[in-house]
């Protein structure tokens, strides 16, 4: 179980989540710790000044070769693998955004809650308060921005956002608990049985989609069935008349693959649908198996009998 | 009536040793100063990388990887491809350069690449001896290859059909006959 917690200064986050963590007995992980931990072994007191300043710093490289994002990514990724713990900031909500057992909630509160909060924890003047606002969540903002390129407010990051402004400390972080106790067991059962129960789950339209799937396992390449549906074609009136749903989704290549090895009369008309999805979502990566290529792919591996072909 | 086996020479083995050279000139000057890790993936790149590392002037190590497609018996057991000769460097920090005969639909280069990018290499780029990017289903960045593969079965330089010429020095049609 990971649960990744970002905040908003003013938001009672922190306290929320080191409530959470003490609720829940589980290992909570600050940037704190991982200054303490994981940058002192491989970073110079000068370049600790620097991590400390700068987010922009993060990518520098250390001396070894990997850049301090990287070596602070491995550790979180090293320390989720061990059990379950609680990231407190650091990116975490977009390292492990692809992560199956993964909560990634947001603890967000209004401006004027805020500010009230701050005013009265640190005996601000209202202005000083709503500056030091400011500069809290534009550190936070390009720190996200400078190093995986995403905008830290994007809701699609998280699964749940939390507004704390008519929300107590331990509600909320009861709450979170909920959450992510009762979203684990679906989630680690479908990444525990792996790849052939996601078979049995997926009700395929064809064999050779299947077979496809089976290949792509094979690879152990994550996919998903028809995940997407992109309207290409409107009337008039701007209602849907044509849409296309590509068989499979690679998350990590992200690109869709549609097959064409049923009836070789459609492939015009699906080289079409795909010409037109390109033309219509440019960026989006889809490429088409034409049936010479999937049999070939069946028989090297041995899904069918054949000989062996190049690669 | 033309008869099964290695029939018309597609690409020359002076050819090949030339079009070697030019691309590990490439690779010489971008790796200038740098050390490498060169990764072949058996069998198909054995005299590539031969050939290609002998052309190298940079300070290199070279190590190998082979894959096997597990037999419809065991699959249930073993799951998918299995990696029956893995790496013996640690490539943690190190600048890696993969070495394949053939890059077709990508897959089995996303499965190594994913294997060879769980070791956290300061950088991996991709070298091919054929590529294929018509069959393209994966979008792998190619930093070096040598010939665009014609729609055609080819054998020869440790390509092969059935195992067999795979040490023809040239790269071959193969006729079915």
């Amino acid at each position: 179980m990971l649960i990744t917690i970002s905040r908003q200064t003013g938001s009672m986050g922190e306290e929320i989540t080191q409530q959470l963590a003490r609720n829940m007995n589980i290992p909570l992980l600050t940037r704190d710790l991982a200054m303490k931990k994981v940058f002192p072994s491989v970073a110079t007191p000068h370049e600790m000044h620097m991590l400390a300043e700068s987010p922009a710093f993060f990518m520098t490289q250390s001396s070894d070769g990997l850049t301090f994002a990287q070596h602070l990514e491995s550790r979180l990724k090293a320390q989720v693998d061990q059990g379950p713990v609680i990231i407190f900031g650091m990116g975490a909500q977009i390292v492990f955004a692809d992560r199956p057992d993964a909560l990634h909630v947001r603890i967000i509160a209004s401006p004027a809650v805020r500010i009230d909060r701050i005013i009265k924890k640190r005996g601000l003047e209202p202005k000083d308060a709503e500056r030091f606002l400011e500069l809290s969540d534009r550190k936070h903002k390009r720190y996200i921005s400078t190093i995986y390129g995403k905008d830290w407010s994007d809701p699609s990051l998280y699964h749940v956002i939390l507004n704390t402004d008519k929300l107590g400390i331990d509600e909320a972080a009861r709450f979170i608990q909920y959450m992510a106790e009762n979203r684990q067991s679906p989630a680690l059962a479908e990444s525990a049985t792996g790849a052939e129960d996601q078979e049995q789950q997926v009700i395929f339209k064809h064999p050779s989609e299947e077979e496809f799937a089976r290949i792509l396992d094979m690879h152990g390449l994550d996919w998903e069935y028809e995940p997407r549906t992109f309207p290409i074609k409107w009337d008039a009136e701007g209602n849907v008349i044509q849409a296309f749903s590509p068989d499979f989704y690679l998350p990590k290549f992200d690109t869709y693959i549609e097959l064409t090895t049923m009836d070789q009369r459609y492939v015009a008309q699906k080289k079409k649908k795909v010409q037109m999805l390109r033309k219509l979502y440019p960026g989006t990566n889809i490429n088409i198996v034409f049936k010479r290529d999937f049999n070939t792919l069946v028989k090297r591996f041995g899904l069918m009998k054949g000989e062996e072909p190049n690669e | 009536m033309s008869k099964t086996g290695p029939g018309r020479i597609i690409f020359s083995q002076d050819e090949i040793q030339l079009r070697i050279s030019e691309v590990a000139a490439q690779i010489n000057r971008d790796y200038e100063g740098q050390k490498l890790i060169v990764v072949s993936v058996l069998k198909g790149s054995i005299y590539f990388v031969a050939d290609l590392t002998r052309c190298l002037t940079i300070p290199l190590k070279i190590d190998f990887l082979s894959t096997r497609v597990p037999s419809e018996a065991t699959r249930k057991h073993t799951g998918g491809i299995q990696f029956v000769k893995d790496l013996d460097y640690d490539l943690q920090g190190q600048h890696v350069l993969l070495v394949e005969d053939v890059i077709g639909t990508g897959l089995t280069l996303g499965l190594v690449r994913q294997h060879l990018e769980a070791a956290r290499p300061a950088s991996l780029k991709v070298c091919t001896l054929l590529n294929n990017p018509a069959g393209r289903l994966l979008p792998i960045q190619i930093d070096y290859c040598c010939f665009t593969m014609p729609d055609l079965y080819l054998v020869g330089y440790g390509l092969d059909h059935e195992e067999e010429y795979r040490n023809l020095p040239y790269i071959a049609e193969y006729r079915r006959g």
